[in-house]
């Protein structure tokens, strides 16, 4: 069963502290919130479980192994994959090509057509199947997203990190991705997601991170997390008396 | 038919007309009316030189996006390399003792000829060894032309890891700048080294084939078309395998966002270094192969303008495709030299000689400025892609129909549900 663990992650930029010793523990298919105001360094703390950054000190774990001196290509074969803030399909390359890299990545030996079945699959079940052939840049926002989500499908890591999942998206493609997310959880995987969308993620996720400037201020249930004078302080400017 | 059948057809024919292109030359008496002149030869034989140029700057740039302008450094490194084994390299039968003498297996020995300037005359070890302390009998042979150019692909593979480690963070202009000081580097290295390189004066190569072969003298252009069209065409079979394998996608995709190729599982240090490395490989056989055609090699190589002229060759063809560029590089070859026939019109007279490079340039901008993906690329996407958005609308046209039919199905059969609900309440109101 999957277990990451982050120890006292502290980073800095200069003399900017963005993270402050934040740690917590991901046990099984958990689907977590992570919510805080802009520069609460909620992005900092993705690219460092992703391996994109180094932490100033700390340490993360995954099911035993330490992943943070990894490159991203290492913690995404170790079994941790993420999506971006602002969409990042590969543009001039076809849908089916952005799906066979991250399956083709995790496998030294296989070629594309042992995926094409598979790559087939996940576009049908994401809705964008006919738009298979068409380059990635052709692609509505809304279904550069799904795109992105399909890709995270192919590498099937054991934990998906989603940045901003739902900015910007049309009401119809949120359903999708909404589906995407809970069925993809009730399949066994693990969900950090990070929206600014507090309504839906009070909905959809069972328990909630919220980081203010660097600090993890709050850790459970999104119901006693949004009763938190600490949470409310921070969203709301509100006295924390 | 469908696209692969096409490209196939193409090929092919392509690949048999490049191999009988010499039964037309002069040396064999043309072919029926068809005689091309020795020039026409030694002109295909530069267009392939290009068009492996082109095509590998085009894999390195067009598709891993790594806008080198090293890449004629890398030609040169290949070609000084063999150059400069055939100048100083000699195995013997016995020690010159005057030289740099190395033991090989058996009574053999690798002999690297020092430098020794006798006033103005650079007076070689080996011929004073000769007559001082090399037994009577002793063999002395050149190394082989194959040795050496294979010398100067593994130094050119050497220089495309050290080139494309050293690039690794640098990305669009910092890599340019990075690689255009590498080539600068260079030159200025081989006109200022003249007792080991020859400096301007350019360094001499024996000829590719210097005993001649199957009949052909060492100076007729027909063993040279033959091996460079063969360079060519296993450059191209090896970079149309690479680009549609694995690597190919793993190059695109880093070509288009790196840090999400990254974090979907793409080594993207392994494969920014082998794409510098393979491309580098390439440019410094085709390097060794034009030295010892030309005969010599000259840091002019080099220059700024050289690679201006591969980089137009790939951007006209079609940066985004090895095929696209080969054909723009040889199109362009022969273009820019029939492009030097003067022309008369009236009172004016254009001496194309100057002006051929004048509307090179211009259609360099025109390609770019309205047609960026180059001129034959567009070509081969309609061939490739024609029917894809026709797919898209007809795959599109089906699910919708798919749907209606299903949601018919739903609506009928919530108004069946409908239908019969209010009789079971009737039956059961309380």
């Amino acid at each position: 069963m999957l277990k990451l663990t982050s120890n006292s992650i502290y980073k800095n930029f200069g003399g900017l502290e963005v993270l402050k010793d934040v740690s917590f523990t991901v046990e099984g298919p958990e689907l977590i919130g992570l919510i805080g105001p802009n520069g609460a360094g909620k992005t900092t703390l993705t690219n460092i479980l992703d391996g994109a950054l180094k932490p100033s000190s700390g340490t993360v774990y995954m099911n035993g192994e330490r992943i943070d001196t990894r490159p991203p290509y290492g913690v995404a074969r170790a079994g941790l994959g993420r999506t971006f803030q602002v969409t990042r399909a590969f543009r001039r390359m076809t849908v089916l090509e952005n799906l066979l890299i991250p399956a083709m990545a995790m496998r030294a030996t296989a070629r594309q057509r042992d995926f094409e079945e598979k790559a087939q699959e996940v576009l049908e079940f994401l809705t964008i199947s006919h738009l298979r052939n068409e380059y990635a840049r052709a692609l509505s926002g809304g279904q550069q997203k799904l795109l992105e989500l399909g890709r995270l499908l192919m590498l099937d890591p054991q934990m998906i990190i989603l940045d901003e999942p739902f900015a910007g998206v049309h009401p119809r493609l949120m359903d999708v991705i909404y589906r995407y997310i809970t069925e993809i959880n009730a399949q066994g995987k693990a969900f950090i997601i990070i929206s600014h969308d507090m309504d839906t993620i009070f909905t959809l996720s069972r328990r909630l991170l919220v980081l203010n400037y660097g600090d993890l201020i709050a850790d459970g249930d999104p119901e006693i997390v949004r009763e938190d004078p600490l949470v409310k302080a921070a969203y709301l400017g509100e006295d924390e008396e | 038919m469908s696209p692969t059948r096409i490209y196939r057809v193409a090929g092919t024919i392509t690949i048999v007309l490049l191999l009988l292109i010499p039964l037309a030359s002069s040396e064999l008496n043309g072919l029926g009316p068809l005689v091309l002149s020795s020039y026409f030869m030694h002109l295909a034989i530069t267009a392939f030189f290009y068009a492996i140029l082109a095509s590998s700057w085009s894999l390195l740039a067009g598709y891993a996006g790594q806008f080198s302008f090293g890449h004629m450094a890398f030609m040169a490194i290949g070609g000084y390399t063999s150059g400069l084994i055939g100048k100083f390299i000699r195995f013997t039968t016995a020690p010159s003792e005057l030289c740099t003498d190395i033991p090989l297996l058996g009574n053999w020995w690798l002999v690297i000829l020092n430098i020794r300037r006798v006033g103005t005359i650079d007076e070689s070890c080996l011929d004073m060894a000769k007559t001082q302390t090399l037994p009577a009998g002793t063999l002395i042979i050149f190394p082989p032309v194959w040795a050496s150019i294979a010398m100067g692909l593994v130094m050119g593979a050497v220089f495309g890891l050290l080139v494309g480690w050293l690039v690794l963070r640098l990305r669009s202009t910092y890599l340019a700048l990075f690689t255009i000081g590498f080539s600068e580097i260079l030159r200025a290295s081989i006109s200022a080294e003249i007792p080991i390189t020859e400096g301007q004066s350019g360094l001499e190569l024996v000829p590719l084939f210097p005993a001649g072969i199957m009949g052909f003298t060492s100076t007729s252009k027909i063993p040279p078309y033959y091996a460079m069209l063969l360079l060519f065409l296993f450059a191209m079979a090896l970079m149309t395998w690479l680009a549609g394998s694995r690597f190919g996608l793993f190059i695109r995709a880093i070509r288009e966002d790196e840090e999400a190729a990254a974090a979907l599982g793409v080594n993207i240090v392994r494969y920014k270094v082998l794409v510098f490395v393979i491309t580098s490989t390439l440019a410094a056989a085709a390097g060794a192969l034009q030295g010892h055609y030309i005969g010599i090699i000259t840091p002019n190589t080099v220059i700024i303008l050289q690679m201006s002229l591969v980089i137009a060759m790939a951007v006209i063809g079609g940066l985004e495709n090895i095929y696209a560029a080969s054909v723009g590089a040889i199109v362009i070859t022969f273009a820019l030299e029939l492009l030097r026939t003067n022309i008369t019109i009236g009172p004016l007279h254009v001496d194309m000689t100057l002006w051929r490079l004048v509307f090179f340039g211009l259609l360099l901008m025109l390609t770019l400025r309205f047609q960026r993906n180059g001129l034959l690329f567009p070509i081969l996407e309609r061939i490739s892609r024609g029917r894809v958005a026709q797919e898209t609308v007809s795959i599109r046209v089906e699910s919708e129909e798919l749907e209606e039919v299903v949601t018919e199905e739903e609506v009928a059969l919530e108004t069946e549900e409908e239908e019969t609900q209010p009789a079971s309440s009737e039956e059961n109101p309380g």
